[in-house]
């Protein structure tokens, strides 16, 4: 359809308000936090479910693609246009519906901010547990589209373990409901599907979370370390002494350095790496834990611990971690992140692996890691205008997707495939495996209007 | 298929003669709402169940997984029945990681044989499920019908356990999703959705799972009431507290003294974790059962806190429990519906026995063979015990069931919207319609 006649009938449809068309909308719609850009033909930004329906079954019966958006800090490339089409933008569908505390469940639009649902239910005493260090932005749509994580996932799991119920809105406008403010609702969990779907199978309009109450306890602990290897194995030994903390994450020296320079949170910058392990629960026993976790860092040559006395202490320490990337961004132009994972007992190695590459291709690597998951966060830091830098950069990141395939781990623990790791499926999927996710697209979207080109490689056939 | 000799001597071909169980009288004991399949397959290799499948697939065969047949009263009945397929040679532990706490195991293995080898290896650790029939439940049919116990209050179900799983999908293709790391979202999360799809998707022959360390202590808090009320009261204190017990079960008398239990309901709690932390527990939540009201608490510990969860969990066998419906709903109304159930049970002269985990919301009735003499009223009572389900955001369905009860009512519960895609999903998997024809949601 031609581009004109698609905005003035997308007008019709949800009122010129909610249609944005110029050329600065499309430059603003363009990219997200990874270096692919492309642009829409058009952005609409729904204020209802019926909205979205609308605007879905008129691409349906145009054939025109759809690329559902929250606030675009997905970082592979997820919800860039690559393809134009029309961007359904769900930032103004930002509404919390309902706080039903009795039964520990509260129903949103996509659109809210995580971070803003956390503080109003923080006021009731209760916790979304899912936290991924940009929630401060971050819309609770995108992060069940991306299926994202967090430094407490460790214990709690990932988004989709705390998102029950959806309304979602299917490729041809159609409206249905998945699971519910219930358990264990009959039939396929296709709401367990839609968890890191990146937009290709259907669109959310609404979410039932699962919140829980605050713990009685917790216990934040920042652990310094001469050397990284140090830190590493301590993650692996706690692990293996049987307890499972909220949090275990790691940071190298040039994060260290640039979160300190950023935050001033307190980080010895000579550190060659710090651990942050925090225990949360009843209040009974943690004192003995939290000792035998000192121990076992002890006996891994941990050079100082400093356990915060209280919440403020704890906000500084989490402040510097939630802050890294934003704290390492200033170093260089660009930086681009993996978040390949691989089994927790094999980070040491991996790790070592990651600086040989970094030396390999001349480029500097700053190392964040949620080291309890095994999820590496390497930011390879470079000038996207440096041509060969760049290509050095892609060679890089793809050694490093290839190394945690090998080590028995997985491309993408996070941050999803979107176009950035699309090559990097064969790594780890047989053409049948993803011919069998392929039969899950053409179900829910057979004629492939929503986000194509992400998540599935094209060009693999079933042998 | 024309002919049942043709049929078996392709079976045996792939899976050996020994393998292939044709005998009428051994087949009876694989009937499925009393159709007798043409023959029984028990194949010994991931690589011989996907010929099995691709060849079923070839010839239009309906095939129905089976572990240790544990749910075969479950599920609708069948549209066709040819060939019941054994998971059970498929039973051995791939890769054990102990430092990793992951495990990777085949589908034919029983949860028992797995829970122990856990438990004698290293420091100890345990897969966190605790679905019925203890000795009996294989990996295979626990992941497939997605089954889950009391103390899910606390670990959770295997959506939130599994790593990744391998299947054989109905044109024989043999794939593999998820892995062994705790964070992945390369790719769909296909493990999700083989998880109680009942092997209606795919047949799953091997699971990875978290595994979680051996608790420190454990202990059983039993607090008895004669009033339903306050010992809905209880529980939804308990929910909403920061205590973290591992289960917290309601059950109704005839439960209770089934269990060679007193009261006229019951609320047990597990408690797992550092000792200090369930000492505390048994203590505070015995004092707040007091003040709710309730008139006898015991303490379980050792082997007896053991068997008694063995006996909630098993309740079904020990009972002769002939229709089993789990109901799903909000959870602020467990000892509502409990209540409204018993009520409806008691007008309509249905003997029945509850027990639901009450911080999850799903309550469990047990009906004896007597009770089912009487097919009518129990298909009203049916009826409406899944109006109020679905009232209160949930769904009935029957876990267990009658050939005969089966034809009057939706095994399956009230109609979904979702099912228009569930629909779609079986049509691309599994055209021909090979696996359980019949036996899921919508008639898929």
């Amino acid at each position: 359809m031609e581009k004109d006649r698609m905005i003035s009938e997308l007008v019709l449809l949800v009122g010129s308000e909610n249609v944005l068309s110029s050329a600065m909308h499309f430059k603003l719609y363009e990219y997200d936090a990874s270096l692919i850009r492309s642009q829409p033909d058009c952005i609409v930004l729904p204020t209802s479910t019926e909205q979205v329906s609308k605007v879905v079954k008129f691409a349906h019966d145009n054939k025109i693609y759809v690329i559902a958006r929250g606030a675009g800090t997905n970082l592979s490339g997820g919800s860039v246009p690559i393809r134009g089409g029309i961007a359904i933008v769900m930032t103004r569908m930002n509404q919390i519906l309902e706080m039903d505390i009795e039964n520990q469940r509260v129903i949103v639009q996509p659109g809210v901010v995580t971070l803003d649902l956390k503080n109003l239910l923080a006021k009731h005493g209760y916790l979304y547990q899912p936290d991924p260090a940009s929630e401060k932005v971050t819309t609770i749509g995108g992060n069940f589209g991306e299926n994202a994580g967090g430094p407490h996932c460790l214990k709690y799991g990932v988004t989709s373990n705390h998102v029950l119920g959806a309304e979602v809105v299917l490729s041809d406008g159609q409206v249905v409901q998945m699971g519910s403010k219930a358990l264990d609702n009959p039939g396929y969990d296709l709401l367990g599907v839609l968890g890191a779907s990146e937009g290709t199978l259907a669109i959310v309009t609404k979410a039932i979370l699962r919140i829980m109450p605050k713990a009685e306890a917790v216990k934040t602990m920042l652990c310094i370390y001469n050397s990284i290897e140090d830190g590493g194995n301590t993650v692996t030994a706690i692990i293996g002494e049987g307890i499972i903390p909220a949090t275990l994450e790691m940071m190298d020296n040039l994060t260290i350095k640039a979160v300190e320079e950023a935050y001033h949170v307190g980080f010895p910058t000579d550190a060659a790496a710090i651990l942050i392990i925090e225990l949360d629960g009843l209040k009974d026993g943690m004192e003995r834990l939290t000792e035998r976790i000192l121990a076992i860092c002890r006996e891994h040559n941990v050079r100082e611990i400093r356990v915060a006395k209280d919440q403020a202490e704890r906000d500084m320490i989490w402040a510097g971690r939630k802050g890294a990337f934003g704290a390492v961004g200033r170093l260089r132009p660009n930086y681009l992140v993996n978040d390949g994972t691989v089994p927790r007992t094999r980070l040491p190695e991996t790790l070592a692996k990651v600086v040989e590459i970094g030396k390999k291709y001349k480029l500097p690597i700053a190392n964040v890691f949620h080291a309890g998951d095994g999820n590496l966060h390497p930011l390879i830091l470079f000038d996207e205008r440096d041509k060969d830098e760049l290509e050095r950069v892609h060679a890089a990141a793809t050694e490093i997707m290839k190394l945690c395939a090998e080590m028995g781990g997985t491309i993408s623990g996070e941050h999803g495939i979107g176009l950035e790791k699309l090559h990097g499926m064969s790594l780890i999927f047989s053409p049948k495996d993803i011919a069998a996710m392929k039969k899950v697209k053409e179900a829910f979207d057979p004629l492939n209007l929503l986000n194509p080109g992400k998540l599935l490689p094209e060009t693999e056939k079933a042998a | 298929m024309s002919n049942v000799n043709q049929l078996a001597s392709a079976l045996k071909e792939i899976v050996g003669e020994a393998n292939v169980i044709q005998d009428p009288d051994r087949m009876k004991a694989y009937a499925v709402d009393g159709m007798t399949p043409k023959a029984v397959v028990n194949p010994g290799s991931v690589v011989e169940l996907s010929k099995l499948l691709a060849y079923a697939n070839s010839e239009k065969l309906a095939v129905v997984p089976r572990g240790n047949g544990t749910k075969m009263a479950q599920g609708g009945i069948p549209r066709k029945l040819d060939v019941v397929l054994s998971l059970l040679r498929i039973n051995r532990i791939t890769e054990h990681d102990v430092p990793n706490l992951s495990l990777s195991v085949e589908a034919g293995m029983t949860l028992a044989a797995v829970q122990e080898k856990l438990a004698g290896t290293g420091k100890g650790s345990f897969l966190p499920l605790d679905p019925p029939y203890t000795d009996k439940a294989t990996i295979g049919g626990i992941i497939a019908t997605n089954g889950s116990g009391p103390r899910r209050y606390l670990y959770n179900t295997a959506r939130d356990l599994l790593l990744g799983l391998k299947a054989v999908f109905p044109n024989g293709d043999i794939v593999a999703f998820g892995g062994k790391t705790v964070k992945n979202v390369s790719g769909y999360d296909m493990t999700k959705l083989m998880i109680g799809s009942w092997g209606a998707l795919g047949v799953i022959t091997e699971i990875t799972t978290k595994l979680l360390p051996l608790p420190e202590a454990s202990a059983t808090l039993m607090v008895s009431f004669e009033d339903l009320g306050k010992a809905g009261s209880l529980t939804r204190k308990v929910l909403h507290s920061s205590l973290l017990p591992s289960a917290m079960e309601l059950m109704d008398g005839k439960a209770a003294s089934q269990l060679g239990e007193e009261g006229k309901y019951l609320v047990a709690f597990s408690l797992e974790g550092v000792g200090e932390a369930v000492e505390r527990q048994v203590a505070e939540i015995g004092e707040m059962g007091k003040k709710e009201g309730g008139i006898d608490a015991k303490v379980l510990k050792g082997r007896e806190d053991r068997i008694f969860w063995m006996r909630v969990r098993d309740f079904a066998l020990a009972s002769k429990s002939h229709v089993i419906l789990k109901s799903n709903f909000v959870i602020s109304k467990q000892a509502d519906i409990l209540g409204n159930y018993e009520n409806w049970a008691q007008a309509a002269g249905i003997d029945c026995a509850f027990i639901g985990h009450a911080g999850n919301g799903i309550l469990t009735t047990y009906i004896p063979e007597n009770g089912v003499a009487k097919t009518d009223p129990l298909v009203d009572l049916i009826g409406k015990f899944t109006a109020e389900a679905v009232k209160n955001d949930g769904n009935l369905v029957a876990e267990s069931c009658p050939t005969e009860l089966k034809a009057k009512i939706d095994v399956w519960g009230g109609p979904r919207t979702d099912v228009v895609v569930m629909r779609r999903l079986k049509e691309k998997v599994d055209p021909v319609g090979v696996l359980n024809p019949g036996r899921f949601v919508g008639g898929l």
